[in-house]
């Protein structure tokens, strides 16, 4: 028949299959999307430290670059990044501030799991889960990177390894990482 | 036109689900604690635009806000409906936002500050989201547009060839076809009367 429902049947059918085909390797994965965050002033933050002892503000830190990270001990890739962030944190501690974030768990496992795991820098109660919602966390490990402005440079979902972490403190603190070359 | 843009032109095609969530019922939970709700708001959104809610009102918005918001964790459920940490610590959050005087829109926004659009189970009308809700709309008058064509078409063409009237038997109501069938009956009896046939005696 006709030329003409071809051309209606094609010109419905070819947007679809030029949509399919742009997004087909696209991962739906929200939390993998850049953050709105990127680019602007870190959401502040006091918070008081696992143990106990005097309360922790982002605003206090002004000056320094951070490294935030967002985590539970019921998450087994930050339990595999545990390591990689005492290596980052004993190396670089005196140029950058790192700080852990609990998100969803409790004082005391935190308290057995860092005294077993190791602890080099303070792990922050987060227990109304407001920190978490203001630097929009979907889910743990995330990390932030933050700047002595006090922007965040850079927002890392999932585990980090060892060249990651020096990449992204090296956005934050160029000379940390030089230095300690 | 960007990915982006066909696939919200693809979305735009689906019905649009996520409209027909219900609130739920407000989360019975009320926030002890208020620590610091209002600093962070104030960070990104300045001052509280609305007035402060209490009460059954303020239970109400609250459930009304969670089931506009898209719960992070969760598959495709809003976090009026989501029984997880993460929305019932935002069901926390929106509460102390609406109770502190920040209106509806200011909530929202304040959520999207931090997880982007995404977290909205609306999406909003600007940019390329116009076509979201637009594009509905303009489906089904194109396709009308073009029934109605073919159909006036259609008619046009069929009253050209005298065509046979379709024989009555074929379009009968089926509950009527015994009465019919009964006339017709009556009729040929009448016929054969009349013509002498037979039948002496009628009722």
């Amino acid at each position: 028949v006709n030329r003409k429902v071809l051309l209606i049947g094609l010109a419905v059918v070819l947007p679809l299959a030029g949509i399919l085909a742009v997004n087909i390797k696209r991962d739906p994965n929200p939390s993998l999307q850049r953050s709105p965050l990127v680019g602007r002033k870190a959401p502040p933050f006091t918070l008081t430290p696992v143990g106990g002892g005097a309360a922790v503000s982002l605003e206090g830190l002004r000056g320094h670059p951070v490294v935030v990270n967002f985590w539970a001990t019921w998450c087994v890739p930050c339990f595999q990044e545990h390591a990689v962030l005492l290596r980052g944190a004993r190396a670089h501690g005196a140029q950058v501030q790192f700080l852990g974030v609990v998100y969803e768990d409790e004082e005391e496992r935190v308290r057995s799991f860092l005294s077993e795991e190791g602890m080099a820098y303070p792990s922050l109660l987060d227990t109304s889960g407001r920190t978490a919602i203001a630097y929009g966390v979907f889910g743990v490990p995330e990390t932030y990177f933050i700047d002595a402005d006090g922007a965040i440079a850079y927002k890392h979902v999932g585990p980090l390894d060892d060249a990651t972490l020096e990449e992204n403190i090296g956005r934050i603190a160029p000379r940390a990482v030089t230095e300690a070359r | 036109m960007s990915a982006r843009a066909w696939l919200l032109a693809l979305t735009a095609l689906l019905p649009v689900a996520a409209l027909a969530q219900p609130a739920a019922p407000p989360s019975a939970a009320a926030s002890s604690a208020f620590e610091g709700v209002a600093d962070d708001a104030r960070h990104v959104l300045g001052g509280p635009q609305g007035r402060g809610l209490s009460g059954p009102e303020l239970d109400a918005r609250t459930g009304q806000v969670a089931a506009l918001l898209r719960c992070p964790v969760c598959q495709g459920l809003s976090v009026a409906d989501s029984p997880s940490t993460a929305a019932q610590n935002m069901r926390h959050q929106i509460r102390d936002l609406l109770a502190a005087g920040y209106d509806d829109q200011q909530v929202m926004a304040y959520f999207e500050s931090s997880y982007g659009e995404f977290v909205r189970l609306q999406p909003p009308l600007r940019g390329i989201n116009w076509l979201l809700w637009i594009a509905p709309a303009l489906a089904l008058l194109g396709g009308g547009f073009v029934l109605a064509r073919v159909t006036r078409r259609r008619a046009a063409a069929g009253a050209a060839p005298a065509a046979a009237p379709e024989p009555v038997a074929a379009s009968i109501d089926p509950a009527l076809a015994g009465y019919r069938d009964r006339v017709r009956a009556l009729v040929h009896d009448e016929d054969e009367a009349a013509t002498g046939a037979s039948r002496k005696d009628r009722g």
